[in-house]
């Protein structure tokens, strides 16, 4: 089963951070996982991260309703970022909206694989993990 | 006995006269007689009549024998067929002369050539036979009647037909035909009165005909003597005219009725002529009006003038059709919409002659059209805020809710005791969140519920306050300096609980959202103006990126500052209130300067 190397997940619900870090844990998901609470935070962290020299995170869980800048503003900033380096990051929409506006739009956003309904089971992550075997 | 005297007098009589002896010999003759014989030499005097005209016939000579021995004059009319020549009528007048009371001598015989006016009479006739016209002739002395042939081909009757004036009469139809003429023959014959009509009779066979009838009297001595007159068959242009009057009402019935005007426009001289619908439909008065173009662009909105001449311009070079919409002002200030169409009648090159057309009002289907977008905008606008609404409401009651499920699922796997601990803390943060959501999910609808009836007159500066006070352990932590520029009079139509509510809000807003580097202050403003009440609430605060942020300031759950207390929800409650009580609200601001929330509310009717 693979390992992912960065995991990040970005959602202001501390709560569910602590759900998905257990699960990830239980699946062996992956060893680092960086938690930002809103997309503001998430965009300046990583940005920083890049310019050390710091490789961008593989998988990023990505939540659409934070505050200060919400998720599809960090997908238009983060997407800013050159292409190259973007090649190894896959983002999963989670949400518990269940707006079909939103599944819509996602569409527009290559970078976004997938979309996944709270709350996230522990069968949900492995079926990633299966998907992202490459 | 001749005298010389006489014998002048006849040679220099103006007619064609000849005297002859009771032998038909010619004693004397006029000149004129004398000129209208051909080959003759010598003076016919003596000789006998027939051997010097030819062209006497039976009748001539029985007319001569009839009058010397009847001893009556006697006229007759010729007609003399000469070959190679046009025919000529002669009127012969022959008269008995004596010498003594006696005995006959003679005859005077006096020839006219009355071909010219025979000829005009045969014209006569002809024409009026053509122009089905006849006619007729009533001698009151001698109480007969005379109808010409044409006459009597009107009414169906045979040629050998008599007719009489009571039967003439009773041909007419009966009803209001018979009882008209037979006034206007009796004023005719009592006063004199001649007549021109138009009535119906019924023919011998039966056949309604309109005929037109006119009448002249011959007056004798202050009396009467003879009533003569045409008749004419006008019964297919009548029948016309009738069909084209009962035409011409129902159209203006059913234009009335539908309040259509009609318009003609005479392209070439520049003259408009409206119908009195017309008049009706731009509110003028007939009298007032000029009949010219320029009058009905006076009366049409100045903003849709240029586009109706444009297009009037247009449709007469042929290239569009004249079907424009204008507004009309109406001389009391109204505004009426209305739609015009017409037809161009052009001349064998194509240019324009005069256009028809008709103007009708469509200022209710325009106000229908109006108040239907509208309807449908503000039906829009509440759908879509429906659907935020409920996605939001959703979404929110399922994190927390969703959370909990994971919770408990991990509750019930989990050994440690610490970790229990943990993560029953957690349950309960996460069942407060739901409560919570459940509660301000209840207060947004109690908004949107809440009708105006419970709006009354409400003391702004006092409501101010009231807050004020409430808070004012918080407003002196930050140092705050509050101004108040409020007529302590002033009222505002309102829900008091909302007031409260709003201006609660706007306060520990501008507390949360305070600038660290300096002390709060605040200013609250009103102004009444005609149809509102501006309260204007200013701080001087961290200010918000609107450019970034725009309208979503008053979405629900939006938040945009990393505040402990900021839940997203407070604004959005307050725009609902203020909406429901009829007014508005609006924000501008400056990041690092602060910010100015504008609030409408509605007039209070005083």
């Amino acid at each position: 089963m693979k390992k992912f190397e960065n995991v990040c997940v970005i959602d202001d619900d501390h709560i569910f951070i602590y759900g998905i870090k257990r699960l990830m844990k239980e699946v062996n998901f992956g060893d680092d996982i960086l938690v930002y609470d809103n997309g503001k935070d998430a965009i300046n962290g990583l940005r920083l991260n890049s310019e050390a020299g710091k490789k961008l995170p593989s998988i990023i869980f990505l939540d659409l309703n934070m505050p200060i800048m919400n998720g599809w503003d960090f997908l238009d900033d983060f997407c800013k970022i050159s292409e190259s380096e973007l090649d190894n990051t896959v983002v999963y929409i989670i949400s518990s909206s269940v707006d079909p506006r939103d599944l819509v739009r996602i569409k527009n956003y290559s970078i976004v694989k997938n979309y996944i309904l709270k709350p996230v089971t522990a069968n949900d992550l492995a079926a990633i993990q299966k998907e992202e075997v490459a | 006995m001749e005298t010389l005297l006489t014998s002048s007098f006849i040679k220099d009589y103006p007619a064609s006269v000849v005297i002859v002896n009771s032998e038909m010999q010619i004693i004397d003759h006029s000149k004129l007689w004398l000129k209208e014989l051909e080959n003759l030499n010598g003076s016919p005097i003596g000789l006998p009549i027939y051997d010097v005209i030819n062209y006497t016939s039976k009748e001539f000579s029985k007319r001569c024998e009839e009058c010397l021995v009847g001893g009556e004059q006697v006229k007759f009319i010729q007609e003399l067929n000469q070959p190679k020549l046009n025919t000529k009528w002669l009127e012969w007048t022959i008269s008995p002369w004596t010498e003594n009371p006696e005995k006959i001598n003679g005859l005077i015989i006096v020839k006219d050539d009355i071909t010219e006016t025979k000829k005009r009479e045969e014209l006569l006739l002809k024409s009026k036979s053509i122009a089905r016209i006849g006619g007729w002739e009533v001698d009151l002395l001698a109480n007969t009647v005379y109808w010409t042939q044409v006459t009597k081909e009107i009414h169906e009757v045979p040629e050998n037909y008599v007719p009489n004036l009571e039967e003439g009469i009773n041909f007419y139809k009966e009803g209001t035909d018979r009882d008209k003429i037979s006034i206007l023959v009796s004023d005719a014959i009592n006063k004199g009165l001649p007549w021109d009509t138009e009535l119906r009779i019924i023919t011998a066979k039966g056949k309604e005909l309109w005929v037109r009838a006119k009448g002249e009297v011959e007056i004798v001595d202050d009396k009467c003597v003879r009533i003569y007159g045409t008749f004419q068959d006008i019964d297919e242009k009548k029948r016309i005219e009738l069909k084209y009057n009962e035409v011409a009402d129902r159209l203006a019935m059913a234009t009335k009725a539908a309040q259509i005007g009609i318009w003609e426009y005479n392209v070439v001289d520049n003259i408009l002529v409206w119908d009195d619908n017309m008049y009706e439909l731009y509110g003028l008065n007939k009298k007032n009006f000029s009949g010219v173009v320029e009058a009905w662009e006076a009366s049409v909105h100045p903003d849709d003038i240029a586009p109706s001449q444009e297009l009037l311009q247009r449709a007469l070079n042929g290239e569009a059709e004249f079907d424009p919409e204008f507004r009309v002002l109406w001389p009391n200030g109204e505004i009426r919409h209305i739609k015009a169409i017409a037809f161009t009648h052009r001349d064998n090159n194509g240019n324009a002659l005069k256009m028809i057309g008709t103007n009708w009002d469509i200022t209710k289907n325009k106000n229908a059209e109006k108040k239907l977008k509208n309807l449908l905008e503000i039906t829009s606008e509440q759908n879509n805020s429906l659907m935020n609404f409920a996605h939001i409401v959703s979404h929110n009651l399922r994190s927390h809710s969703s959370n909990l499920s994971m919770l408990t699922g991990f509750l019930d796997q989990e050994g440690d005791n610490n970790e229990k601990e943990r993560l029953i803390k957690m349950l309960c943060e996460a069942s407060e969140s739901l409560d919570e959501t459940v509660q301000n999910l209840t207060e947004v609808v109690q908004v949107k519920i809440d009708t105006l009836d419970k709006m009354r007159p409400v003391n702004l500066y006092e409501t101010i306050i009231g807050v004020e006070k409430n808070l004012a352990v918080l407003l002196k932590e930050k140092n705050t300096v509050c101004e108040i520029e409020v007529g302590k009079k002033l009222q505002i139509n309102a829900i008091p609980a909302y007031m409260d509510s709003i201006l609660l809000n706007l306060f520990t807003n501008s507390i949360k959202y305070s600038s660290p580097k300096r002390s709060l202050a605040l200013k609250i403003t009103a102004e009444q103006k005609d149809d509102h009440t501006l309260v204007t609430f200013s701080d001087n605060g961290q200010g918000i990126d609107l450019k970034r942020h725009g309208n979503a300031i008053f979405g629900m759950y939006k938040t945009f500052h990393k505040h402990k207390d900021a839940k997203g929800i407070g604004l959005f409650i307050t725009k609902n209130q203020i909406e429901s009580m009829n007014g508005k609200i609006e924000v501008d601001s400056q990041v690092n300067k602060g910010t100015n929330f504008r609030l409408f509310f509605e007039a209070i009717n005083v």
